[in-house]
């Protein structure tokens, strides 16, 4: 019975989870027309420079990360899969700070 | 460009991008239970499974997630990660399919919207305080915040706190922008050939969906480790 209870209150409540997003409201987002020419040109260069510099610095750094990676491979094939894990995690950990740049970029761009 | 989903279109846009991406997280979690309640069936028959089945069956398919997973888990924290490894695991799972979603035509990965992934992302915070509460009691959790030197002790906490704050923040943007970033290039590079290119795009959708998901959970297990380390001798001045 313990049992039971638990898996049709994991069903229901994960179903009803869903349901309830028919309820939400959500308020209309503001139109962007009533910024100054100055400032969306601002917005723009921003935006745009944004994820320029921050695509080149993260470029340099995974460069660098595979770079050690490929190298330790070269000198030890054997270890070539216990390299990879490491380096695909720096290299993601690595574009995450790119991926917020990119975050910003978005929202600069969204004011537009 | 408009974001067409089989959820809008067949509810008559009752179900628009205000809330699909609730809808489309419970659609994932409600998949999920279907395909444990088959698993579940096959598995009760057989007392103990030491022989796995050859083919791709959907046991295999658990039974291989779970033990990397664990094998990912008792890697970093020991052999006393098991009892995080639940909602290690239930994370990793439920993060790759959200975001598997997204390369599937006509659906949207709900981890495409900062409320999914920071309801994950505060989750894992309440959860590894939590933890750390659990495994040192409160007052020595806290004095962990102050560093190893007393007299820098305010310092240090503001830093440290500053740490803490940002982590789920950094998880969620993370997993958003990643996702968010994937879907706007597969779709702009759909627009712009739409014959053989795509595949490329769906397979670093693919590649993408995997790696979030596993830096999200591996991040999740470091903080969760960092959080209950039991540190038995103090380092020497």
């Amino acid at each position: 019975m313990k049992k039971f209870t638990l898996w049709f209150s994991t069903i229901f409540s994960s179903l009803f989870v869903a349901a309830m997003a028919f309820a939400q409201e959500h308020g209309a987002e503001a139109a962007g027309g009533s910024l100054d020419g100055n400032t969306k040109a601002a917005l723009a260069i921003a935006s745009g420079l944004a994820i320029a510099i921050a695509a080149f610095g993260g470029a340099l750094g995974q460069g660098r990360a595979a770079f050690a990676a490929l190298e330790g491979i070269a000198r030890n094939p054997g270890a070539a899969g216990k390299v990879q894990t490491p380096m695909i995690i720096a290299l993601a950990l690595i574009e995450s700070l790119v991926i917020y740049s990119l975050v910003i970029a978005f929202l600069l761009q969204g004011k537009i | 460009m408009n974001h067409f989903s089989w959820f809008g279109y067949f509810t008559h846009d009752l179900i628009n991008h205000t809330n699909v991406h609730v809808v489309s997280a419970g659609f994932v979690v409600f998949l999920l239970i279907l395909a444990i309640l088959f698993a579940n069936r096959k598995l009760r028959k057989v007392e103990e499974r030491v022989i796995p089945d050859e083919k791709t069956t959907l046991v295999n398919i658990f039974e291989v997630a779970t033990e990397s997973l664990l094998r990912l888990v008792e890697g970093i924290m020991g052999p006393d990660g098991r009892k995080y490894f639940p909602l290690i695991g239930g994370i990793f799972i439920y993060i790759f399919l959200c975001n598997i979603m997204g390369l599937i035509p006509g659906f949207l990965p709900p981890t495409d919207n900062i409320n999914t992934n920071l309801a994950i992302s505060l989750t894992v915070f309440v959860y590894y305080n939590a933890m750390g509460i659990r495994a040192h009691g409160l007052v020595r959790y806290l004095r962990h915040f102050m560093g190893p030197i007393l007299w820098l002790g305010p310092l240090v906490a503001v830093i440290e706190l500053i740490g803490h704050c940002v982590r789920p923040v950094s998880l969620s943007l993370r997993l958003f922008g990643n996702i968010t970033g994937d879907h706007l290039v597969l779709g702009i590079f759909t627009d712009l050939v739409p014959v053989l290119v795509p595949v490329i795009f769906l397979a670093l959708g693919l590649f993408v969906s995997f790696i979030q998901a596993f830096v999200f959970s591996l991040l999740t297990i470091i903080y969760i480790s960092l959080a209950t380390a039991h540190e038995h001798e103090e380092p020497a001045g």
